[in-house]
C-alpha cells in the first residue's frame, strides 16, 4: 500500500512541476523576445506570412552577447509578422546544439539560425534541417559553406584590421612603439585580425614610423593577460599604445595600465559593461576608445536575412541583393569560398557612448 | 527489506506480479507514462516519428548506464565516462582520416574505452584505500587532456569519410540501429546482475565489502570488470554518438558522468551499493529523455528542463526516504 501511495506521490509531483515550468516559462529566450508558436507544428505547410516561425539557436545560456543578438533577431522578426523562437542551448557545446536543431525541425519551423560552436560538428544535423525544407543560415560563427544558405558576417576581417591598425597610429599620433595583447596563440579570429593589421600597415607608408614590437599572448585568462601587459610594459620602456583584440585582453590590460597610472595608452575590441570605468580622453583613464560589432544590428540584419530566405526574396547564392528591412539593401558576397552578408563596420565605443551601451547589457 | 533509503532491494527474488506493480520499477513506468502524456498535452509535434528522430543522441548516452549501474552497486563511482567518451571519439576520428576502414576504426573506439576503463579499473583494485571518485576525477582531467593534445589547436576533428557513420546512423522501420543495440546490451546486463551468481556477488561487495571478500568473492577482480565494462560502454558510446555528430571536438562528453549518475539514482541504484538494479535505471533514462524532448518541443529554457530534472532527482531520493522514516515510526508505536 505504502509503495502505490509513493508512486502516485511521485507521479503527481512530477506533473505539477512540469506543468510549472510549462506556464511559468512560456517563453524560452533570452530577453523574453521569442514566443511560442502554438501552431508551429504546421509551421511549414503555412502559406501566409504571419504564420511563420523563424528560430535562432545561440551559442550558449547566460552569454550577454548572445541575448543582445536574440534582442535584435527578435525585434527585427516580429516587425515582418512573424514568430521568432530563441534556443539557448544548455553548454556551449556542439552537441547540445545539436539536440536544439532536432527539436526545431520536429517543430517545422521556417528557418533556423545558427550561432556555431563548431565549424563542422553541426554539418550533420543541419544537412537534416534543409532536407525538411527548412532554411539555414549561420550567424557570428560560421559552419562549412556547404551546410547553409549564407553566414552573416558581424564584420570583414580586412576591416577589422584595419580600423584596429588606424586606432594604434591615432593614439600614437603617427609613429612609435605598438604592441598587440592576443587570445590564445591558436584563436581563428584573433590571428586572422593580426594578419590583417600586418599586411594593412604593409600596405600604406604612412604608417612606416609605427613599429610592432610584439605579439603576446593572454590565453584569454585575466591573470595570464595581466602578467602579459605587465611583461610588455617592463620590456619595452617606449611603448605606446597596446592592442588587444579579445575582449578579455582588453579589460585585463586597462585595469593594469590604469591601476599603475602608465602613459601607455590601450584600444582593441571589449565590451563596454566591462570596459565603461576605463574609457575616456583624460590621463585617468587607459583606453581612448575601443572597437566591437553592435549585437543588436547583428541580430536585425540576421533576422530580416531569415525572413528574406524563406520568403524566397534571395537564394543565398553569391551576388544576390536583398532589402533588410529599414537597414537597407545587402548583397551576398564571396569570401574566401564562404558566401556571407557582412553587417558593416566595427562599431566605435568612446567616452561618449560607453555607459549608454553598458547599461543595455552589452 | 526496506534498505538504507527505503526501495526494495530486487537482488531478493521478488514476489508476485501486485508486489511487482507496486515497486519502484512500477512508480517509474507510471511516470514514463504519464511524461509521455504530458508531452502529447503540451507538444502539437510530440508524436512517435519526431520522438525517435530525436532520440539517437540521447540513445548513444543510455549504453553507459549498465556499466554505472555495476559500478555504483559495488558502491563505487566513475565520473570520467565524459572524457572517455571524447578520447574515443577522437581517436576513432584519427583512425577514419587515416584511411583505416570502418570495422576497424569502431574498434579503435571500443578498445580505447576499454583501455581508459582498464586504467581507472586497475587504480582503483591495485589502490584499495584511494577513494574512486578521486581516481577517477584524475583520469577524468588525464583522459580529456590526452584528447584535447591530440585534437590540437582547432579543438575539432570531423570525420572526412562519414560512409560508415551514416550507416551506423540509418534507421530500420522508425527505429534507429542504435535502439536496437541498446535493447540487446538492456538484456544481456540486466539479466547479469539480477539473475546470476556473477550479480548476485555484485550487491554482496556493494553491501559489505570486508564481509565478501572473507566469504571467498574475488572483490577485486569484480570491481576491475566493472570498470572495465564501463570503459567498454563508454567506446560504444562514442561510436554511436559519432554517427551523430562525424566528429570529435574538446567538449564532446562534457557532463556525460553526472547525467548518467543521475539516471541511476533516479532509477533506485543507491551510491553507497549493495542496492537498486539496471531496469529502474534504464527506464528512468527514457523518462529523462523523453521529458528533455517534450520541454524541448515546448521551448522550455534549457535551465528550467534543468530544473525539473533536479528536481525529480531529489523527489525521487527523499519520498521515499521520509516513508521509511515515517513507517519506521509508527513500528516503534505500535511496539
Amino acid at each position: 500500500m505504502k509503495k502505490k501511495i509513493i508512486s502516485l506521490m511521485m507521479a503527481a509531483a512530477l506533473s505539477v512541476t512540469t506543468l510549472a515550468a510549462c506556464g511559468g516559462t512560456d517563453q524560452g529566450s533570452a530577453g523574453g523576445a521569442a514566443q511560442q508558436a502554438e501552431d508551429s507544428g504546421s509551421g511549414s505547410e503555412s502559406t501566409d506570412d504571419a504564420g511563420k516561425t523563424y528560430a535562432l539557436v545561440t551559442k550558449s545560456a547566460g552569454n550577454a552577447f548572445m541575448e543582445l543578438l536574440g534582442t535584435g533577431f527578435a525585434q527585427a522578426v516580429e516587425s515582418t509578422g512573424g514568430k521568432a523562437i530563441i534556443k539557448d542551448p544548455q553548454a556551449a557545446t556542439a552537441d547540445a546544439q545539436i539536440s536544439e536543431i532536432q527539436s526545431l525541425i520536429s517543430q517545422g519551423v521556417d528557418s533556423i539560425l545558427v550561432a556555431a560552436n563548431d565549424p563542422s560538428a553541426l554539418t550533420a544535423v543541419l544537412k537534416e534541417a534543409t532536407d525538411a525544407g527548412i532554411k539555414v543560415l549561420t550567424v557570428d560563427s560560421d559552419v562549412d559553406a556547404a551546410s547553409r544558405a549564407f553566414f552573416v558576417n558581424q564584420a570583414s576581417t580586412e576591416l577589422i584590421g584595419q580600423t584596429l591598425l588606424d586606432a594604434c597610429y591615432d593614439i600614437a599620433g603617427g609613429s612609435g612603439q605598438y604592441a598587440i595583447l592576443s587570445a590564445t596563440s591558436q584563436a581563428t579570429n584573433q590571428n586572422a585580425w593580426i594578419d590583417a593589421m600586418k599586411a594593412a600597415a604593409e600596405a600604406d607608408s604612412k604608417y612606416a614610423n609605427m613599429e610592432l614590437v610584439e605579439v603576446a599572448y593572454g590565453d584569454d585568462e585575466p591573470q595570464k593577460s595581466t602578467d602579459q601587459t605587465q611583461a610588455l610594459l617592463s620590456k619595452y620602456p617606449d611603448l605606446k599604445v597596446i592592442c588587444a583584440p579579445t575582449t578579455v585582453g582588453i579589460a585585463a590590460a586597462a585595469k593594469v595600465l590604469q591601476d599603475t597610472g602608465s602613459s601607455v595608452k590601450l584600444t582593441g575590441l571589449g565590451l563596454p559593461s566591462e570596459m565603461v570605468e576605463y574609457i575616456g580622453e583624460d590621463d585617468a583613464h587607459s583606453c581612448p576608445y575601443m572597437f566591437l560589432w553592435n549585437m543588436i544590428d547583428l541580430g536585425n540584419l540576421a533576422g530580416y536575412a531569415s525572413v528574406a530566405l524563406v520568403n524566397g526574396d534571395t537564394t543565398g547564392a553569391v551576388g544576390e541583393k536583398f532589402t533588410a528591412g529599414n537597414m537597407g539593401e545587402f548583397e551576398v558576397v564571396d569570401v574566401d569560398g564562404a558566401s556571407q552578408i557582412i553587417l558593416g563596420n566595427p562599431f566605435k565605443f568612446d567616452a561618449s557612448n560607453v555607459q549608454e551601451w553598458a547599461d543595455k547589457g552589452m | 527489506m526496506a534498505g538504507k533509503s527505503g526501495r526494495e532491494i530486487s537482488a531478493v527474488p521478488e514476489g508476485g506480479l501486485k508486489e511487482k506493480l507496486l515497486s519502484w520499477e512500477g512508480a517509474l513506468i507510471l511516470i514514463l507514462v504519464a511524461v509521455n502524456i504530458l508531452g502529447v498535452a503540451i507538444s502539437p509535434v510530440y508524436n512517435v516519428t519526431n520522438v525517435l528522430r530525436e532520440m539517437p543522441k540521447y540513445l548513444a548516452e543510455a549504453f553507459m548506464v549498465f556499466g554505472m549501474g555495476y559500478i555504483l552497486v559495488l558502491g563505487d563511482i566513475d565520473i570520467s565516462v565524459g572524457s572517455i567518451v571524447c578520447l574515443s571519439a577522437t581517436m576513432a576520428c584519427f583512425a577514419g582520416n587515416a584511411g583505416l576502414p570502418f570495422p576497424v576504426v569502431v574498434l579503435v573506439c571500443v578498445l580505447t574505452g576499454l583501455v581508459c576503463g582498464m586504467i581507472n579499473g586497475l587504480i582503483a583494485s591495485k589502490f584499495t584505500e584511494l577513494p574512486t571518485m578521486i581516481i577517477t576525477l584524475g583520469t577524468q582531467i588525464i583522459f580529456r587532456g590526452i584528447a584535447e593534445v591530440s585534437l590540437g589547436s582547432g579543438g575539432s576533428l570531423s570525420m572526412k569519410d562519414t560512409s560508415g557513420l551514416s550507416a551506423l546512423g540509418t534507421k530500420i522501420g522508425p527505429f534507429p540501429i542504435s535502439f536496437f543495440v541498446l535493447v540487446i546490451f538492456a538484456v544481456i546486463f540486466i539479466t547479469l546482475l539480477s539473475k546470476t551468481t556473477f550479480g548476485r556477488r555484485l550487491y554482496a561487495i556493494g553491501s559489505n565489502q570486508t564481509a565478501a571478500k572473507y566469504a571467498g568473492i574475488n572483490v577485486q577482480g569484480s570491481r576491475f570488470f566493472a570498470f572495465s565494462l564501463l570503459g567498454f560502454l563508454s567506446g560504444v558510446c562514442a561510436i554511436f554518438l559519432l554517427s551523430t555528430l562525424f566528429g570529435a571536438n574538446t567538449t564532446t562528453g562534457n557532463g556525460f558522468e553526472m547525467e548518467i549518475i543521475a539516471m541511476c539514482v533516479f532509477g533506485g541504484i543507491a551510491t553507497t551499493g549493495g542496492k537498486g538494479n539496471l531496469i529502474g535505471a534504464f527506464i528512468a533514462a527514457f523518462i529523462i529523455f523523453c521529458l528533455r524532448i517534450a520541454l524541448g518541443q515546448r521551448n522550455i529554457n534549457t535551465q528550467i528542463i534543468l530544473v525539473v530534472i533536479g528536481l525529480m532527482l531529489i523527489v525521487s531520493v527523499v519520498i521515499p526516504a521520509i516513508s521509511s522514516a515515517v513507517s519506521a515510526g509508527r513500528k516503534k508505536q505500535g511496539n
